[in-house]
């Protein structure tokens, strides 16, 4: 029995050449794998496996292919030379084969590892965006909140028209809201609140600075004062009659005092309420005086007429007939006062229908107007063309403007002028009329009391102190207002403002 | 130190030592080729087209390296067979009367390479399977069934 070599010749030829060239593409298709995943420990491992097969089997095909062909070339003394490196190469090659396949279990607890450790991050990575995210969206929201609640407190502050301001404990003012800054008089002022030059001190504004200690006492002791009744004076002298409501930031802790104010200007409500105890004690008065004229004018009728009767019976020229003269003198005089006194109470009779102004004041200057040019007293007149007719009393009105230019040249005296202006108000509904003059004008202790009966600043016998009074009692029954300025040495300014009405009114007085 | 002489410090290695290093070397391979298995199945990594692979190619390399041992051990008998014209295209083997079997055994299994090759062919197959649908492992895959 021969078994021939040329098989495994054949064999051994081809399988190395074989074993090499899959070799060669396993390390290729390794290193893909490797190239698609960088970071896979166990394509390295399969890239390292690959490698040392390939080592082995090109040392082994090699080896083998190299023995069979030296062999048939007769070389033999070559291979055997070549031969125990080829052996020994082929035994380290698949050593080192079996080392790094015995390295696979702790690559894959490696590889296990890493993904687990992948897989913690991923999930706390994702946590963490979730977190983030979460966070992102309730700062978005908390901030979004606070800016609509400044925007909203902000527009509270801005638009308030009472003063807000926060205030140190050592007065400074830290912010004030624009109202606080008009109302003040520092709107010109831009200061930095609380730092540098400009620096606003509110106790400056106090018109009694007493008041402003006395406040941050309270304030440092109860922590909130509630409407306290205040003067303050802006920077251009304006006296401001306030309500001040105040609270301090009253915690221990914080070493900071801080006052938050509100403060609000009175003064407007202050003067009508004294207008409504003027109008109030007017009123009362006109009501007494009324009473006391209704009963005592029939009898001054009676005392009158009799008066008349016998002065026409005593002959010219006697004692007896100038006696009564004067008594008939000085009973009309009385029965003047009565009457006038009548019309300030409205008890006469009263007929309104249209009527022009200019017309009205045009008569009684044509009274007047002698008498003023005598005392060298010039008049000067502007009338609106644009004023409607109105409906009033024309005799009463005249009365009025009789009053008031009269009034006008007593305080002049001689040498003046007396500017009557008269203007349709912007909103359509009211006729200012201004009787302004250049007389020696009134005492600001007198202003409050010009419109009461018989108060008067003119010697006895000039004046009976009923003329403004029944002026305004005409006004009044207008539905108007009578308004006066002065400054004592400079003059008087008398405002009546009458409202425009569309229809004549019968105003029913209870003339008996 | 140029001349070389005799060391007697150290250990001599004589020809038996390269055969027997080899065989070991094969023994090494065939064990580690044996766990890489045992760890593929226990891993459940074998569900995979391309793990499976990996795991054919293994069990051929097992069955290789034993038939490598086998041959040589069989080759370095002197009393199994008698070759004849050595290094021709000619050769042939001529067993000894009663070792016609062993002969022809060692005969078939010196063509190794018909085991190495389909092992290689089998890594091939694997690594190119991974390379077209690469699967996506996760810490799952490290729970044993």
């Amino acid at each position: 029995m021969t078994l021939p070599f040329l098989p495994i010749f054949v064999v051994d030829l081809l399988g190395s050449a074989l074993m090499i060239f899959f070799a060669g593409a396993c390390v290729r298709l390794s290193y893909g794998l490797h190239v698609q995943d960088r970071e896979n420990v166990l394509w390295v491992y399969l890239l390292m496996v690959s490698h040392a097969l390939a080592v082995f089997a090109v040392s082994r095909g090699v080896g083998h292919i190299a023995k069979q062909l030296l062999l048939l070339g007769g070389y033999r003394d070559i291979w055997d030379g070549l031969r125990p490196y080829s052996g020994s190469l082929n035994t380290i090659s698949f050593c080192v084969v079996g080392a790094v396949t015995l390295f696979f279990e702790r690559i894959w607890k490696v590889y296990q590892q890493i993904l687990r450790d992948r897989h913690a991050l991923r999930e706390a990575h994702e946590n963490l965006v979730s977190l983030n995210k979460r966070l992102e969206d309730a700062v978005a929201e908390r901030t979004a909140e606070l800016a609509r609640s400044e925007q909203k407190f902000r527009r509270i502050f801005e638009a308030s028209l009472d003063m807000i301001a926060v205030v140190a404990s050592d007065g400074t003012v830290l912010d004030m809201n624009p109202a606080g800054r008009e109302m003040l008089g520092i709107d010109g002022l831009n200061p930095q609140w609380g730092s540098g030059a400009e620096r606003v001190s509110f106790g400056t504004f106090f018109a009694r600075p007493e008041e402003w200690e006395q406040l941050k006492e309270r304030l440092q002791r109860e922590c909130s004062v509630a409407d306290a009744e205040i003067d303050l004076v802006g920077r251009d002298g304006r006296e401001i009659s306030a309500l001040l409501s105040a609270a301090s930031q009253c915690d221990v802790l914080e070493k900071t005092e801080i006052f938050h104010l509100v403060v609000k200007d009175i003064s407007q409500r202050k003067a009508m309420q004294q207008q409504l105890l003027q109008a109030d004690k007017l009123a009362s008065i006109g009501q007494l005086a009324a009473g006391v004229a209704h009963e005592i004018n029939n009898p001054l009728g009676i005392i009158l007429g009799y008066t008349q009767l016998l002065i026409r019976e005593e002959p010219e020229g006697t004692e007896r007939r100038e006696d009564l003269k004067t008594i008939e003198k000085h009973t009309r005089t009385c029965k003047t006062i009565v009457e006038d006194l009548l019309s300030f109470a409205r008890r006469s009779h009263t007929k309104k229908e249209p009527a022009s102004v200019r017309d009205i004041i045009d008569e009684v200057l044509s009274v007047v107007r002698h008498n003023l040019e005598l005392r060298r007293i010039e008049v000067e007149t502007h009338f609106d063309p644009q004023i409607p007719a109105l409906v009033v009393d024309k005799d009463k009105l005249r009365q009025v403007f009789m009053n008031l230019i009269m009034n006008a040249q007593q305080a002049i005296g001689k040498d003046g002028r007396i500017s009557i202006r008269t203007v349709f108000g912007d909103d359509g509904k009211h006729v200012r009329v201004s009787v302004s003059d250049t007389g020696t004008g009134i005492e600001p202790k007198h202003l409050p009391r010009i419109f009461d009966p018989f108060f008067t600043t003119k010697s006895t016998g000039e004046g009976t102190g009923l003329g403004l009074s029944v002026s305004y009692g005409i006004v009044k029954d207008h539905g108007g207002e009578i308004l006066v300025e002065s400054e004592p040495g400079k003059g008087s300014v008398f405002t009546v403002l009458l409202p425009v009405t569309a229809e004549p009114v019968e105003s029913g007085g209870r003339d008996d | 130190m140029g001349v070389p002489g005799g060391a007697s410090a150290t250990q001599v290695h004589a020809e038996p030592e390269g055969l027997c290093s080899h065989q070991l070397g094969h023994g090494f391979f065939v064990v580690s080729m044996g766990v890489l298995v045992y760890w593929l199945r226990g891993r459940r990594l074998i569900r995979h087209k391309g793990w499976r692979y990996l795991q054919y190619s293994a069990i051929l390399f097992v069955v290789w390296n034993l038939d490598a041992i086998l041959v040589h051990y069989l080759e370095n008998r002197d009393d199994l067979f008698m070759k004849f014209s050595e290094g021709t295209l000619h050769a042939f083997l001529q067993p000894y009367p009663g070792r016609e079997w062993v002969t022809v055994l060692f005969y078939l299994g010196k063509m190794d390479h018909l085991l190495c090759v389909p092992a290689i062919v089998f890594l091939y197959l694997a690594l190119r399977q991974m390379i077209r649908s690469p699967h996506r492992f996760s810490p799952q895959d490290d729970e044993r069934p």
